[in-house]
């Protein structure tokens, strides 16, 4: 196997969530404005001190990370702009990881908001991708609750999956939801509830899918020695991958890219799924966690099911998952969606005593799948 | 009737449309015609919300995912077919005159 050069220099730093709200008049590039200042409050840093950023949106256009240059006075000698959605944030700190390691910038700042609006989700979803606008939304325009629904369907059918399995998941990531000041969605959610929910897109009811609403997150990369210089408490990355449209001859998406590089993620991170304490899926609807349980190696291929059955996924339980409620009760503020895991395992670990956390992404619907994928393990720095 | 783009270079069929062979690379795509296109139903859904107003009328929805004997998966309209059930693909123009697929 090809050696891959690891991250143990890199520290992760300071997690930021500009609270999500379900509607907002401010545009984008306010949220992100406001995640970059809590960088800084939480960091002690000033603007100037920022060489790098790394930045993802949906609902910033015209602009991209380009004009948040110029918006924020920033002059920054690093910068990316990270189209990757629901996988943008892991994928920003490997980036931003190998920048620093490079020596093209000291200090990265990586944020990634949107703001939700009337229109903003519709418009979102018309022009989302050239295979999405034209063989896609012409077909009822479900969004992604129409295509996530073909992808839950096809398990279902070919797992035994029921909803009572895809409802457990959602039930404990709301109980765990209720102790999150920061989860929009916090009001008690029993498994009978869920079961009896209206029906958006069969086989998903309301209680699988996200709910679109407006917010940022963000954190800061940079050198194990400059966060001990500046007194920061840290996360360091044990491993980290990503891997784009694979699979590519599977008729429907039954498994996601993590199957292709979970060997090479624990390589590196040297430790196996077992010593894991938390895990931060990527949840826009249950059964891509159940993809990732798979993929990341928590359970066999197909045997997601068991899993789940056999697990109770609260934060005090037998497999804490999505520890702050994940998408599913906070909200999904757009491109914030693929910061969400991660913000939420670097607290974990950086000052909730969790040792190792694992953190997945995934984005994308271009067409009938989702066509990025990411993962990172971290570690108490 | 229906129409499918085919690689006139490595003979892959090509759906949703596109301007390059998603196998070869080769930008000599041709259009090929035929009465239907035989598949067979993969995954079905039906939509109860739709995000564009045009569709709130017709809603229920039923969308299925059809694998083409010719090779690619598309999302049509979808009758009264299960999933596992053969079809027929056939094309038509919606009220926006966009052309549509509808598996029977």
């Amino acid at each position: 196997m090809l050696l891959i050069r690891g991250y143990d220099d890199i520290a992760l730093c300071v997690p930021v969530t500009e609270p999500y709200v379900r509607r907002s008049e401010h545009g984008a590039h306010w949220f992100l404005g406001r995640a970059l200042r809590r960088l800084l409050d939480g960091s002690g840093l000033v603007k100037g001190a920022i060489d790098g950023l790394c930045v993802s949106s949906f609902t910033l256009a015209p602009d991209t990370a380009v004009g948040l240059t110029q918006h924020f006075g920033l002059s920054p000698r690093f910068l990316e702009w990270l189209p990757m959605g629901g996988a943008c944030g892991v994928i920003a700190l490997r980036r931003a990881a190998r920048a620093v390691q490079a020596g093209d910038a000291d200090i990265v700042a990586c944020i990634a908001g949107d703001t939700a609006n009337e229109t903003s989700f519709r418009d979102l979803l018309a022009s989302f991708s050239t295979f999405a606008r034209d063989a896609v939304y012409p077909y009822g325009a479900g969004g992604p609750n129409g295509s996530f629904a073909l992808i839950t369907d096809a398990y279902m059918r070919a797992t035994g999956a029921t909803r009572e399995d895809f409802g457990k998941l959602c039930v404990a990531q709301r109980a765990n939801a209720r102790r999150n000041p920061l989860a929009l969605l916090r009001d008690e959610l029993t498994l009978e509830q869920y079961l009896a929910a209206r029906a958006i897109a069969t086989p998903l009811h309301l209680f699988d899918c996200v709910m679109p609403c407006a917010g940022a997150d963000g954190f800061l990369v940079m050198s194990v020695a400059r966060a001990r210089a500046l007194g920061l408490k840290f996360a360091r990355v044990l491993g980290a991958i990503e891997r784009h449209n694979a699979f590519p001859d599977d008729p429907v998406q039954l498994r996601g890219g993590w199957a292709m590089d979970r060997d090479a993620l624990w390589a590196q991170a040297g430790i196996g799924p077992e010593d894991v304490d938390v895990v931060e899926t990527y949840d826009d609807y249950p059964v891509i966690s159940m993809l990732q349980f798979e993929g990341l190696g928590f359970c066999a291929e197909g045997a997601a099911l068991d899993f789940v059955r056999r697990h109770s996924f609260t934060t005090d339980g037998s497999f804490p998952h999505n520890t702050g409620g994940g998408q599913l009760s906070m909200g999904q503020a757009g491109a914030a969606g693929g910061y969400l895991g991660l913000v939420e395992a670097m607290r974990r670990v950086i000052g909730a005593g969790a040792r190792h956390a694992l953190v997945s992404g995934f984005g994308m619907i271009n067409y009938d799948r989702g066509l990025c994928a990411s993962a990172c393990v971290l570690e108490a720095g | 009737m229906i129409r499918l783009q085919r690689c006139r270079s490595c003979g892959a069929a090509q759906y949703p449309p596109r301007e390059i062979c998603g196998v070869c690379l080769s930008d000599a795509l041709a259009w090929e015609t035929a009465e239907f296109l035989p598949g067979r139903v993969l995954a079905l859904t039906i939509l109860h919300h739709s995000n564009e107003p045009r569709f709130r009328a017709r809603l229920p929805l039923r969308i299925g995912l059809v694998r083409l004997d010719a090779g690619p998966v598309a999302v049509c309209f979808l009758d009264e077919r299960e999933p596992g059930d053969a079809v027929s693909v056939r094309a038509r123009d919606d009220d926006t005159g966009k052309s549509v697929l509808e598996a029977s």
